[in-house]
């Protein structure tokens, strides 16, 4: 009963982490955080379920997901972040302007979908389950951690094997060096925004289907549940908000099998408070970053 | 997003109560502390005026003083161990402090009601005790504003370390912020528990504190006038934009990224800066979020 607990909060914590790999990546190149990616993920839910509900089958309910929450992302940085870019205050003028961009996505959401909550239809996917030395494990959870398998994969694959992810990386380090020595910083700002916002939209039509529910207010849950793992796994560090995603989902799960309800929240928040007090750099990071140095 | 408690206040009341939950937003963020736990400490206050009066049948004044201490108090045992951590991650431990409180009070139904809140709390405060609340707290952060203390805490918020090896005594003044921000805040959430009859969880959650910060920021974080203005703004703008019925929210955020982008600094401070003559000031300072 508690292997099977512990594979559920793995599974969860697979979401959680592709969740705020992308939140992570916006923070650690551009110093931003990013109030709107709750809504991004929202986004991508509803594109998801809108392509199944028209017919196409589901993998392409995931490319499009991915498609269309990358280029809400995109437009929020041409909207919101880039005017700031010049200031010197960007760090603070973008929390509002992220705020108003999740107000504009969330309210044409509740407008569009009539603040209904929707489903995907019965049968989107194949409902069979594994079961391996007592524990069961659906199709959808195997689905769950593959697909966010590939994605990590494909993130670290592009950060640190493409000439790109050397662009990206330098940005991250120095905007004035990078552009100085010819890199094109606002191709950087484009590429991480539509990957961050594709994430967001991957794990949107994944969370979409694990709990059946798309809704306008989907993603506020996330955000928060975002900044958590930001911390666990340390500012600006990729692998750590894998695992810390990973580290999460387990002790949501163990909460909710050993607590009485209503108790998880308090734990968990504790535990991002004690962190931070014992160990600012995350449980997972060392001092130095993956994309950036936190402290100039 | 600021119509939080719009449903239980007149307009002019609810102004008031916005501008002094930014009075105690700006405290903090003027002496470079990024926290964000003025929505912890409102609904502290709250619970625990309404607790009082209605309970142990306390006087508004005392109720009033309680909610006071309550946030005080709270605000000087989180900023001693915050005292560490500068810029994000005192953001986010400070926003855990919000969800731990808010938790906790979903959880102990015994004292705070759970999901459903305290009902039937007497109503003893009108729109003159807000008021004088609202120009107590202005006062006192004006003579602040006007002495050493306030040059030093522009100093610290400027540069720290500078600061600091000019004699600023850093973790003192850190400590006056986080006090005066707590006691703002408790004040004001008792104030918000006796002006209504029931108060709820809910209300005091994220979407709270994302509002309050939004006033300061909107307004400006340096002058006094700034989170003023904020409040003002974001308050009244969703009851004048009514007539737009469901595009009230759209409209509205909107507006936010429009002024946030013409407007870096904020509404007062970026007006301020561009008026003045003298070019010192329009210096960009190098903000605690910064680093």
């Amino acid at each position: 009963m508690l292997a099977q607990q512990l594979l559920n909060g793995l599974v969860m914590g697979a979401v959680y982490g592709l969740f705020a790999l992308g939140f992570n990546l916006i923070f650690g190149v551009h110093g931003i955080l990013n109030l709107a990616y709750g809504a991004i993920l929202m986004v991508g839910a509803f594109a998801g379920l809108v392509t199944v509900l028209n017919g196409f089958p589901l993998w392409s309910a995931f490319i499009i997901a991915a498609i269309a929450a990358g280029i809400v992302s995109v437009v929020i940085d041409l909207v919101a972040f880039r005017p700031l870019r010049r200031s010197n205050e960007i760090e603070f003028a973008a929390i509002i302007s992220s705020i108003g961009a999740d107000m504009v996505l969330t309210t044409l959401a509740q407008r569009l979908s009539n603040t209904q909550v929707f489903r995907f239809p019965y049968g989107t996917f194949p409902d069979f389950a594994l079961t391996f030395l007592g524990l069961r494990i659906t199709g959808l959870q195997i689905t769950i951690v593959a697909t966010v398998a590939i994605m990590a994969a494909g993130i670290a694959i592009y950060l640190y094997g493409t000439s790109f992810g050397r662009q990206v990386r330098a940005v991250a380090e120095s905007e004035r060096a990078a552009s100085l020595l010819g890199v094109n910083a606002n191709s950087v700002y484009l590429q991480t925004f539509f990957i961050s916002g594709a994430m967001a939209g991957v794990a949107g039509v994944l969370v979409g289907l694990a709990f059946n529910t798309v809704q306008f207010l989907m993603g506020e849950p996330y955000l928060l549940r975002g900044f958590v793992v930001l911390i666990i796994g340390g500012l600006g560090s990729l692998k750590g908000a894998l695992a810390a995603g990973f580290l999460l989902g387990l002790i949501q799960a163990l909460c909710t099998a050993y607590l009485p309800a209503g108790l998880s929240d308090p734990v968990i928040y504790a535990l991002l408070f004690l962190i931070i007090l014992v160990r600012p750099s995350g449980i997972f990071g060392s001092a130095v970053k993956d994309v950036r140095a936190v402290r100039q | 997003m600021t119509g939080i408690f719009a449903p239980y206040f007149p307009i002019l009341d609810l102004v008031l109560i916005h501008c002094g939950l930014a009075l105690s937003q700006y405290i903090v963020l003027r002496a470079g502390v990024f926290s964000v736990a003025t929505a912890g400490f409102t609904s502290m206050g709250a619970y625990a005026a309404a607790l009082l009066a209605r309970d142990a049948e306390m006087g508004v004044a005392l109720a009033l003083l309680a909610a006071l201490v309550v946030g005080l108090v709270t605000a000087i045992i989180l900023a001693l161990p915050l005292a560490r951590v500068r810029g994000v991650y005192q953001a986010i431990a400070t926003l855990a402090f919000v969800q731990i409180v808010l938790s906790l009070m979903y959880y102990a139904e015994d004292v705070t009601g759970g999901p459903l809140g305290l009902n039937a709390i007497p109503k003893t405060v009108g729109t003159v005790h807000i008021f004088v609340a609202v120009c107590a707290c202005l006062y006192v952060i004006i003579a602040i504003g006007r002495s050493r203390l306030g040059s030093a805490l522009d100093a610290i918020r400027q540069d720290e370390i500078v600061a600091a090896s000019l004699g600023v005594s850093v973790p003192p003044l850190h400590l006056l912020a986080f006090a005066l921000s707590g006691a703002i805040a408790g004040l004001f959430g008792g104030l918000i528990a006796l002006h209504t009859y029931s108060i709820e969880p809910a209300q005091f959650g994220f979407p709270l504190l994302v509002s309050i910060l939004a006033m300061v920021v909107l307004g400006g974080r340096r002058s006094v006038w700034g989170p003023i203005v904020g409040a003002l703004i974001l308050t009244i703008l969703p009851e004048l934009a009514r007539p737009l019925a469901e595009n009230r929210a759209l409209i509205h955020g909107i507006l936010l990224v429009v002024i946030i982008v013409f407007l870096p600094r904020g509404i007062v401070d970026s007006l301020s800066a561009r008026f003045k003559k003298n070019p010192s000031r329009l210096e960009p300072d190098r903000d605690v979020a910064a680093t």
